[in-house]
């Protein structure tokens, strides 16, 4: 492409070249007849030459242009490519945050802030589910309501700062009685609500009496006296909704709360 | 710029901020700074911003004075990463600095 090789070829042809002209230049061989033909052979092999040449110039420059062509697209390309890794690296990271943004909010929304508990949506989709599975398994679970004694007065008494935190007291000693698989969450007010799955009426009176006495037992160094509840136990009944389950807990609560509190009552 | 961007057809949306940019720094001469709080922004608004910033970037190699603040809530440090990860191929300036506002 640059320089012509020097190939021996080309070396021999140079030698003839200058030969010839050597001879075609001798005054001795004026009179030759083979002179004149000999004379047009070598100007049109000059010719050729140059003409030769101009084509392979050509020829190269084209190569040349197109080499560099494909060098700008394969760097379009690599640059291309490079701008998409990037785009689709940001936008996977925003993704991932509205992910954990989003996974965050629901925890949020099925968590009491106060005591860290489900709240009542988080615990009227276990009960939906718990159902569900109640039906399926032919197992029925029992469900509990507890309600804090006379916790009006607490607050009235020492202030609301000491009634949250004795709600929170409370729900530590419901979480700590409770077994592994039991599900308890903040019902609202001073009321929570567990559910035992797979657990017949009289062991879930067992464990209530359990809850019942690690509330009892709870010390509070900011309230003079034994914080107390109420906790009203059932069963639930297949076919029924939930929300049937509940009343009639409720009504074993009001039973526990109207027979002199600090008590478990059971309703079938 | 500031706030979350997710427009339905960020073409129609972003158009004629590229427009407004590319006009800018052929018509004048003078310096060209950005001031961005963005906090969320969708696959399409990521590309018109890697646009932008191509424009500055090509601006910036021609002589031309242009520059980025990308302010962040200090509560949200991962805008941080995310305006770190735009500006990796600027060679402009590209300060990214907490919004302590």
């Amino acid at each position: 492409m640059s320089d012509k090789p020097s190939l021996p070829q080309i070396d021999a042809e140079k030698e003839l070249i200058r030969h010839i002209e050597t001879l075609l230049a001798d005054p001795a061989h004026e009179g030759n007849p083979l002179r004149e033909p000999l004379a047009r052979l070598l100007e049109q092999n000059a010719g050729q030459r140059q003409r030769l040449e101009r084509l392979v110039r050509i020829s190269d420059g084209y190569h040349l242009l197109s080499r560099a062509n494909s060098e700008t697209l394969s760097q379009q390309y690599d640059r291309q490519l490079r701008r998409v890794e990037k785009l689709m690296r940001i936008s996977d990271r925003y993704q991932q945050s509205l992910r954990e943004i989003s996974e965050a909010l629901r925890e949020a929304s099925l968590h009491d802030p106060l005591t860290s508990l489900g709240n009542r949506r988080f615990l009227m989709e276990r009960l939906g589910e718990e159902t569900g599975r109640a039906v399926r398994n032919s197992t029925p679970y029992s469900l509990g309501i507890i309600d804090i004694d006379f916790f009006k007065s607490i607050n009235d008494r020492y202030g609301h700062d000491a009634g949250d935190k004795a709600l929170c007291e409370v729900s530590c000693a419901i979480r700590d009685s409770l077994r592994e698989y039991d599900i308890c969450g903040r019902w609202g007010g001073e009321e929570f609500l567990f559910i035992l799955p797979e657990t017949p009426l009289d062991l879930a009176v067992q464990v209530a009496e359990r809850v019942r006495l690690g509330i009892e037992n709870i010390r509070h160094d900011h309230i003079d006296y034994r914080i107390t509840a109420c906790i009203g136990v059932t069963l639930y009944r297949y076919g029924e909704h939930y929300s049937d389950t509940i009343k009639r807990a409720d009504e074993a609560l009001r039973h526990a709360k109207e027979a002199g509190r600090n008590r478990v009552e059971s309703r079938l | 710029m500031e706030g979350d961007s997710y427009p339905e057809n960020s073409f129609e949306f972003f158009g004629p901020v590229i427009d407004w940019v590319e006009r800018f720094l052929k018509d004048s001469s003078m310096p060209l700074k950005l001031e961005l709080k963005l906090v969320y922004m969708n696959t399409s608004s990521v590309k018109a911003m890697m646009d932008i910033f191509d424009l500055l970037e090509d601006a910036y190699t021609q002589g031309r004075q242009v520059s980025v603040n990308w302010f962040y809530d200090p509560r949200n440090e991962r805008v941080l990463d995310l305006a770190d990860e735009f500006r990796e191929d600027c060679s402009f300036p590209f300060e990214i600095a907490a919004d302590v506002r």
